[in-house]
């Protein structure tokens, strides 16, 4: 944990690997390597082959490609579910992700600035605080939000959802983003406020390009979480109209004669996982880079 | 500067940083006071979610505690009777025992394969990121309401894990509707989300010094002996964070249990994990002030573990000289 | 990529502006109640059920909204759980939905909250009438000298039966057959097809209150529980055994089967159920489904009632007329009527009752059930449930089932339904 391995770009840290010592280890070290990668990877390679068998087969039969593959399964899904077209709870999920990105990015970043880089009464104190909310269990909030929400009338909104968002309270970006911008260069603010720059100048065109590992990591952990959740929907959300896809997924299953479509539900969760799966594939070294992070450098 | 933990700790870092040549010797730095304002101006977001949202909340939890309220009434003041109802409560008692199974028997299990594929994987560079990211991919979709029909599934009389169990003649049938098999199919479930912690830990191992395993070598220390003294001390620091981190996220648990028994927590109430009970309190049955002591005493039981561990953690995590 | 590039950040750019101005601005209330300049009114309906009766729904909506071109119908439903956790929270929130699908098990419940319209008024005013009903059915939404629900459809407890199973078993159901005969008949089916003969008869509330009316007692009183914690020893000790001796298919095998019933699954070969739900089976399963008598004591009895499914209205809306208007266009309009069908039981209007008839087999035997059963002569009147009779109707079912899967004893269990009862009638 030197201060060697701090440089500012997450993604393209070098690889350090531990010396391989024995050649001969090789084939058994792959052998390993892939039996594990069978396990974990078969639920993922058996929901696609399910999507495509006939629902009666889908528990029973063990074949991972079906051998007459069919398409009904997703072509019932364009129908939707109740006059509701599954495209809705993409656009309600995708609607919730982005503005959950949109907010955390912003909040988050502005007060990890002030963290990071500002030097103002209390703030070690109000650093304490922050780290402490990340080992708060939510659900001690849950309550007393759920009844102020319902006060507010914001019961069937995204607001609850979101303003949490907004107002900086993911405490684990706060920290990415802290952790990130106190190893970027002092130098950098120092020559810019000689120029007279202020600080928000500083957070804006100096501090912010430099952080955009970490913000392109806080923003697709957000946009993945977001997409995810499933309690926050659950409670806030009343109307089918508005659900996520999470909550859509719940709603397919529960509509009666949805057991004699099992097909269709498996159609669905892959679909409802695609996006994050893509999202996986194109970004994975800042998501994998971000996590490493998170629980190395101090 | 410290390792990872020193961030759950105390100050930002930061703070410990010699002052500025510009601050400390030109008369040109903001006052004292420009620079509280810009302080406090960017921490506002912050500070009014802090109040707004957490603060005011936990407050107001911890009165709804001592209170009867349905949010159909005002809150009447009961002292303790939510507290007391509680301890005398089976489902309660049955809550508390079926997440204490399912964190203390997951969270292990989890670590334990986490830090084995990531020793595994330290030790090539071959493949290295490949298998990282795939290893790490169930941590990604394991929290979505898809997977947990896919483990449910995957889980029932007559599918895979079934009929594997069968071949070594041990049938169970489906664990899904097995009060007795089914946490497990839970437990199954974090585990497999085992690449979050196993990534860190990965980066952990690539900062072990090689010349401390070259030293070792030298002096004949076997595989065991080297991973127990060099290894083990060296990556403490990140052990704590994972253990720390996965325990008190396991507490939480509820999405995956939901969904895997069809919004029941049952058969028989073997999936009822705490939030479950404590969703159905508050949610189904408008209990809200016996809901607000449940979660009061997840708080507490949360503080308590992270307090030991904390406390544990001076006799079993090794920081690097001049760290702290 | 370029147009996908385009249409990415115009949602994005959409997205951050709402909700931004969510959180800058106080989102509305959605009070469900909003009346607009000319006069048109907005009222919001509410109901549980699955895609099948939201279309059908959707359809009688369009013709209410052209019959009364001055009231906006905005609707909203969940499964019959959600539904009624979230109509809790809007209720407790002072936002319930202006119309709702209402059951008896709620009447009180909510009543006591201060929740429901007294239809009565409305009834006086001219608005809704209560007259050109089936014989009896309106009085399950009078409770308390109010009438806080007005029925669609009603429906009855009834048995249904696999009659592959039951035939090839040689096993045949009879009106007047005693649960003694029942029973029996369960354990020839599971020796001679090795398929259990019910899936759980021992934890469904209704089918306890019918055994219970056979008895001269009920399930509930007017403020608690109409029977002892011996007949629940008894009943359950029963049903437990039941289990333990194969007849009553294993909760591990229906816990397993839900959302699908255990009966379509091909796991049991009869369940108690409402009539009207005969449907669901023959969708979900693939043997051929009907309908049997309720058991009985005497070879009489069968304690059978007709319950309903029905309307009711917010104490808070803003526009009780409407509300008013709009439901009696849904239980009296003959359209309405055709275009339901029994989906919320036999409808309950003889307008509507009149307007629909069943071609197809399923629906058929229900309509045919309903009448063989009110020409027995066996049906009583309902028992108003009182206030926290959901709360106990979940427990029932739950604690139950934990009985069958053998992981509490019946004493136990015994006790703790009657510590969570109490508990509901309190809340």
């Amino acid at each position: 944990m030197s201060a060697a391995t701090t440089e500012p770009t997450l993604a393209t840290r070098a690889e350090q690997p531990l010396p391989s010592r024995r050649r001969t280890g090789s084939l058994g070290w792959h052998l390993g390597a892939l039996l594990i990668l069978a396990v974990i990877l078969y639920p993922v390679v058996w929901v696609i082959g399910a999507s495509f068998k006939p629902s009666k087969d889908i528990i029973n039969s063990l074949q991972l490609v079906p051998s007459h593959p069919i398409l009904s399964n997703f072509k019932g899904l364009a129908d939707g579910i109740a006059d509701i077209s599954i495209w809705t709870f993409f656009q309600n999920s995708l609607f919730y992700a982005v503005g959950a990105v949109v907010g955390v990015l912003i909040s988050c970043s502005l007060t990890a600035y002030a963290f990071a880089r500002i030097r103002f009464a209390g703030r070690n104190l109000l650093f304490s605080l922050m780290i402490g909310t990340l080992l708060l269990p939510y659900h001690v909030l849950l309550i007393p939000q759920y009844v102020m929400f319902q006060k507010l009338g914001w019961i069937n909104t995204y607001t609850p959802l979101l303003i949490g968002k907004y107002l900086a309270t993911e405490a684990f970006f706060v920290f990415l983003m802290v952790q990130f911008m106190r190893n970027l260069p002092r130098e950098l603010d120092e020559a810019a406020r000689l120029d007279g720059c202020g600080h928000f100048r500083i957070y804006w065109s100096i501090v912010l390009p430099l952080c955009r590992p970490a913000l392109i990591t806080s923003a697709i952990f957000t946009f993945i979480n977001a997409w995810n959740d499933f309690m926050g929907p659950l409670i806030y959300l009343n109307e089918p109209g508005k659900y996520t896809v999470s909550l859509g997924l719940m709603m397919f299953r529960d509509s009666d004669g949805v057991a004699a479509n099992y097909g269709g539900m498996i159609a669905m969760s892959l679909v409802a996982l695609l996006p994050v799966l893509l999202f996986f594939l194109a970004f994975q070294r800042y998501l994998i880079d971000g996590m490493a992070t998170s629980g190395l450098k101090g | 500067m410290g390792p990872a933990v020193t961030l759950v700790k105390d100050s930002p870092p930061a703070a410990r940083k010699p002052r500025s040549a510009v601050s400390a010797t030109t008369g040109r730095r903001p006052g004292r006071r420009r620079e509280n304002l810009a302080g406090y101006l960017f921490m506002s977001p912050w500070i009014a979610g802090f109040l707004l949202l957490t603060a005011g909340p936990m407050a107001a939890s911890l009165y709804f505690a001592f209170t009867d309220y349905n949010l159909f009434n005002t809150p009447k003041w009961v002292g303790f009777d939510n507290f007391t109802k509680m301890f005398h409560d089976p489902r309660w008692q049955k809550s508390v025992e079926v997440t204490a199974k399912y964190v203390v028997i997951g969270t292990p299990l989890k670590l334990l394969l986490a830090l084995g594929v990531a020793m595994l994987l330290a030790q090539s560079r071959r493949g290295q990121a490949f298998y990282r990211a795939a290893f790490y991919a169930p941590s990604l979709i394991g929290a979505s309401v898809s997977v947990g029909f896919v483990w449910r599934s995957l889980f029932s009389d007559g599918a895979i894990v079934d009929r594997t169990q069968s071949v070594f003649g041990w049938h169970v049938g489906g664990w899904v509707g097995n009060a007795d098999w089914v946490l497990y199919c839970l437990v199954a479930l974090t585990v497999w989300q085992f690449g979050a912690p196993m990534v860190i830990f990965l980066a952990g191992l690539k900062q072990v010094p090689r010349e401390l395993y070259e030293a070792a070598e030298m002096d004949g220390a076997g595989p065991l002996r080297r991973f127990w003294n060099i290894t083990l001390p060296m990556i403490s620091p990140v052990l704590f964070f994972n253990v720390l981190l996965e325990t008190i996220h396991s507490f939480q648990i509820f999405g995956s249990a939901y969904v895997v028994s069809n919004g029941t927590c049952g058969p028989a109430d073997a999936t009822l994990v705490y939030t479950c009970y404590l969703y159905e309190q508050g949610f189904k049955n408008a209990q809200m002030g016996f809901a607000a002591a449940m979660a009061w005493m997840l708080l507490l039981a949360v503080a308590l573990v992270t307090a030991v561990l904390f406390w544990s953690q001076k006799k079993w995590v090794h920081y690097e000289e001049g760290a702290r | 990529m370029g147009t996908g590039r385009n249409v990415e950040r115009r949602t994005i750019l959409k997205a951050a502006g709402a909700s931004a101005a969510a959180v800058g601005l106080a989102a509305t209330a959605g009070c469900g109640g909003s009346g607009a300049g000319d006069g048109t009114v907005t009222i919001r309906y509410s109901w549980w059920g699955a895609e099948e009766r939201a279309q059908k729904i959707n359809k009688t909506i369009a013709l209410f909204e052209k019959k009364y071109p001055k009231i906006k119908v905005k609707t909203d439903f969940q499964t019959y759980a959600s539904f009624w956790e979230k109509f809790q929270t809007q209720a407790a929130g002072g936002n319930p939905p202006d119309v709702f699908q209402n059951a008896v098990t709620f009447l009180r419940k909510y009543d006591k909250r201060g929740i429901l319209l007294d239809l009565k008024s409305q009834v006086e005013a001219g608005n809704l009438s209560l007259d050109h009903f089936r014989a009896g059915v309106t009085k399950v939404g009078e409770v308390d000298g109010k009438q806080l629900g007005v029925p669609v459809g009603s429906n009855t407890m009834a048995l249904v039966i696999d009659k592959k199973v039951f035939e090839k078993a040689g096993v045949e159901p009879h009106a007047g057959w005693t649960w003694d005969d029942y029973f029996k008949a369960l354990k020839t089916i599971h020796d001679r097809t090795k398929v259990a003969g019910d899936t759980g008869y021992f934890s469904i509330m209704y089918l306890y209150d019918l055994y219970l009316r056979q008895n001269g007692k009920a399930f509930y009183t007017d403020d608690g529980l109409g029977f002892d914690k011996a007949d629940l020893t008894e009943w359950w000790t029963d049903g437990y055994n039941r289990v333990k001796a194969g007849i009553v298919t294993d909760p591990k095998v229906v816990a397993q089967d839900f959302p699908k019933s255990s009966l379509s699954a091909g796991h049991g070969a009869s369940e108690f159920t409402w009539d009207n739900f005969t449907v669901r089976y023959s969708a979900e399963g693939d043997s051929t489904y009907g309908l049997a008598p309720i058991p009985t004591m005497d070879g009489k009895h069968t304690g059978q009632y007709l319950a309903s499914l029905m309307l009711s209205a917010s104490a808070r809306t803003a526009h009780p007329k409407e509300v008013a208007q709009f439901i009696d266009f849904m239980v009296h309009d003959p359209e309405v009527g055709k275009i339901m069908g029994y989906d919320r039981g036999i409808l309950a209007s003889t307008e509507q009752y009149s307007a629909y008839r069943p071609t197809d087999a399923v629906n058929k035997e229900i309509a045919q059930y309903e009448d063989d059963t009110a020409k027995a002569g066996v049906l009583g009147t309902i028992t108003p449930h009182p206030s926290g009779a959901d709360t106990i109707e979940a427990a029932f079912l739950r604690i139950g089932g934990d009985l069958g899967q053998g992981k509490t004893k019946v004493a136990d269990a015994v006790k703790q339904f009657f510590t969570e009862s109490e508990a509901a009638f309190q809340a």
